[in-house]
């Protein structure tokens, strides 16, 4: 057992939490209030040369390790980065990027890699269907080969930066008569014909990604851009979202982080009944569960995190756990935060409300906490 | 570099402990539970002596050190099968035997430590009283010198083990106007010294075959101090007790995980509404929920062990954290496993009706759930404070 980062993990986590405090989380709080997805921030993520981690040099990446990639997540987190932005790095380079090169040939890598490494090219990943959520393999988008293509009938909802990707990696059926072994996956680029997306919507939290619905009408792809083979996409899916289920919830560890230096700052300074009210035990209560929170959250991430890069298989019995404690137990931790605060916690000025917001997609995006209980209830009774 | 397993020693001490325990220890957990309060000493003694007789007794009590994390395995696979003699186990051993481990003088450690370890000895803790538990500063037992010996004059209330103690480790006052930290000494008190009285056995709701008796002390006789140097006996309780999280969060997660198995188990075969129960979400997802309880208990449990074997500045926190979880965590597990098997779990001589009793001392022992957060809030808003 060993719970030592290594010193240049020390290291990487240290420079991005600065470079994210002093030069990113200033935008965010203007960015968050307005729903927009800041393309400014998004030019610093590739400057520090975080929307790549994981690929390898030559790709434009940093062949960073998946602890380090969480590492990112949670340093951008602790900087006070609002969830919206750390989300669209979690579509752009875990849905998307990652499974492009995890499945992808060494065409597709060069093609596409380095634009998406740096961030000059905006990835997305589309599963979702408005009738295929938490049950993923009912999608009904269809792929159908003619020629020296594929074409793509059908449509994908709640895709995190498609509004803004130049890039998708789409999951449609090639035979549906073989259910979900017929799925199968796809790149399409932006301009491709047939392809279109929607108006954003407007989001409860996590408000700085962009977020549609995206639309295809025999849409035109071509035979190079399946990606990992045809009849393969569902086992795709299926790892690509139990791995995800380490770096896209390491960025609400981050949050927590920076949601209990505010509340610690904030209870020592509020004065009430003549004594600061860090005093009171109603909120040293609530300050010890953030910090039980973090504590628990942080072991259940890296744990998922470090057998990867240990080379052990996923464990989806832990995936699952880490996802719905994290999820679940998040939106507790937030909601302590906004309590601490009283009624300054209900306003946009103060971070815990924002943070309050995003915390509630941890018990949604990529799998819900219901889903999570399905998954360890189903292995524990098998 | 992060690493979540387990050495191969450890898996093997944690399997050796789980398979003598199942063979051994398992079948005489109802009897300890049901016995009367006046046989439970014997038949605890029992398990404490056929423990040592497989070496499995005083896992992570080195010569030299503690190894917390053998101790946390194997508490954890003892207290799943027996949680009574767990927590005898645990006074004799990690508390007292810990005692002398860390703080004891060469001769002390030489007279007790091989003894405790073979339990030709068993060893007791007393520290708290009636008006005094969370805040050990507040005792009223108090020590005067007579020449070369002590005498100790005052009561400790709950004490385990203390109807089967051959010594008993006791904080008492030398200096009052030192103040507790300075003023306080825990001394080394055998059976039989005289004005040593040991109360008639309390009963209790849950752990019933864990011995527990007052001690009572009327000018009884001390003739050493722990460690040899008096007035530090505040800062020896409070270390022990700070490190006694990661084995009362053993306590919490053994219990967890034995009704979390039980609950699966019936959960797979209870059939209502033509299929086994666990199928209903209902009943599924409470599964999900212990699953994670036990899970992150152990997990957190684990990371505190290996912070004090480390030395991490952290430690104490991070066991606070521990025990805070997996106390809160048996309390909901064991719950939860009652309402899996419902009616049939309730009756009196069930195993999840003696898990659940059991399961509510653990966000008692060792730090209650609310001195825990009090303790982790500190630490978190002392890093902001003003000076």
């Amino acid at each position: 057992m060993d719970f030592t980062l290594t010193d240049e993990q020390k290291m990487f986590r240290d420079t991005i939490y600065r470079f994210a405090k002093e030069e990113i989380a200033p935008l965010c709080e203007e960015a968050d209030l307005k729903g927009d997805f800041s393309f400014e921030v998004w030019r610093k993520f590739g400057e520090m040369g975080i929307l790549g981690l994981p690929f390898p040099e030559e790709l434009g990446g940093s062949g960073a390790d998946i602890v380090s990639c969480c590492l990112a997540g949670e340093a951008l987190g602790h900087a006070g980065v609002d969830g919206g932005h750390t989300l669209a790095i979690g579509a752009h380079t875990y849905l998307c990027a990652a499974t492009l090169y995890h499945f992808g040939n060494e065409q597709q890598w060069k093609k596409y890699i380095p634009k998406l490494a740096s961030g000059e090219w905006i990835g997305c990943m589309g599963l979702t269907e408005p009738g295929a959520g938490s049950d993923a393999a009912g999608l009904r988008t269809t792929a159908v080969k003619k020629g020296d293509r594929y074409i793509l009938n059908g449509s994908k909802t709640f895709i995190t930066n498609a509004p803004v990707s130049q890039v998708m990696v789409v999951y449609a059926s090639l035979d549906k008569s073989k259910k979900h072994e017929g799925i199968t996956a796809f790149i399409v680029e932006r301009d491709s014909p047939g392809f279109s997306t929607g108006q954003p919507f407007h989001k409860m939290g996590c408000k700085c990604s962009t977020t549609s619905e995206v639309f295809f009408e025999d849409c035109e792809v071509p035979l190079e851009n399946c990606l990992g083979g045809e009849f393969k996409g569902w086992q795709m899916a299926l790892s690509s979202v139990e791995w995800d289920r380490c770096t896209l919830l390491a960025p609400f560890l981050g949050a927590a982080l920076f949601a209990l230096d505010e509340c610690a700052k904030y209870a020592n300074d509020r004065v009430q009944f003549g004594r600061s009210i860090r005093e009171f035990q109603a909120i040293q209560h609530r300050i010890a569960n953030m910090r039980l929170f973090i504590e628990a959250a942080r072991l259940a991430i890296y744990r998922v995190a470090s057998s990867k890069d240990n080379g052990q298989m996923l464990n989806p019995l832990l995936a699952a756990v880490n996802k719905m404690y994290v999820g679940d137990k998040g939106c507790d931790m937030a909601t302590d935060g906004v309590m601490i605060h009283g009624g300054y916690g209900f306003m946009h000025e103060y971070p815990v409300e924002r943070n309050y917001r995003d915390a509630r997609l941890g018990t949604i995006g990529g799998g819900t906490s219901d889903i999570m209980r399905m998954i360890v209830s189903r292995i524990m009774l098998m | 570099m992060i690493d979540y397993e387990l050495t191969e020693r450890e898996k093997k001490l944690k399997q050796d402990m789980a398979d003598f325990a199942a063979k051994a220890i398992v079948p005489r957990a109802k009897k300890l539970d049901e016995s009367p309060k006046g046989e439970v000493g014997q038949l605890v003694k029992d398990n404490l002596k056929q423990l040592a007789g497989v070496d499995l007794l005083s896992s992570g009590l080195e010569d030299d050190k503690m190894d917390m994390i053998s101790s946390y395995l194997a508490g954890e696979e003892l207290a799943k099968a027996c949680a009574s003699t767990y927590m005898s186990v645990r006074s004799s051993i990690f508390l007292t035997g810990g005692a002398f481990l860390l703080f004891g003088t060469a001769d002390q450690k030489r007279k007790y430590l091989p003894a405790l370890r073979k339990a030709d000895l068993v060893g007791a803790f007393a520290y708290t009283e009636a008006d005094a538990g969370s805040d050990l500063g507040s005792i009223a037992a108090s020590a005067a010198a007579a020449g070369d010996t002590w005498l100790l004059t005052g009561v400790k209330d709950i004490v385990l083990n203390a109807p089967i103690a051959d010594v008993i480790l006791v904080l008492a006052w030398t200096d009052k106007s030192a103040g507790p930290e300075k003023g306080m000494s825990v001394f080394v008190v055998e059976k039989g010294a005289s004005g040593l009285s040991i109360g008639e056995p309390l009963d209790t709701m849950g752990l019933r075959g864990a011995p527990l008796a007052s001690v009572k002390l009327e000018k009884c006789v001390a003739k050493e101090i722990l460690g040899g140097t008096a007035g530090k006996g505040l800062a020896q309780v409070g270390k022990l007790l700070e490190m006694g999280r990661v084995t009362a969060a053993a306590l919490c997660v053994g219990v967890g995980i034995a009704c979390m198995e039980r609950a699966t188990a019936h959960a797979k075969t209870h059939k209502a509404f033509g299929k086994p129960i666990g199928a209903f979400q209902e009943v599924g997802f409470k599964l999900a929920d212990m699953f994670t309880l036990n899970d992150l208990g152990h997990t957190l449990s684990l990371r505190a062990a290996w912070a004090y074997n480390i030395g991490e500045i952290e430690a104490p926190i991070l066991a606070a954290c521990a025990k805070l979880f997996a106390g809160e965590g048996v309390t909901q597990v064991a719950n939860l496993a009652m309402q899996v098997f419902a009616g049939h779990g309730y009756l009196k001589g069930t195993d999840i009706e003696r898990l659940y009793r059991d399961a509510r001392f653990g966000e008692i022992c060792e730090g209650t759930t609310e001195i825990l957060r009090t303790v982790i809030a500190k630490h978190e808003l002392d890093r902001f404070a003003r000076s």
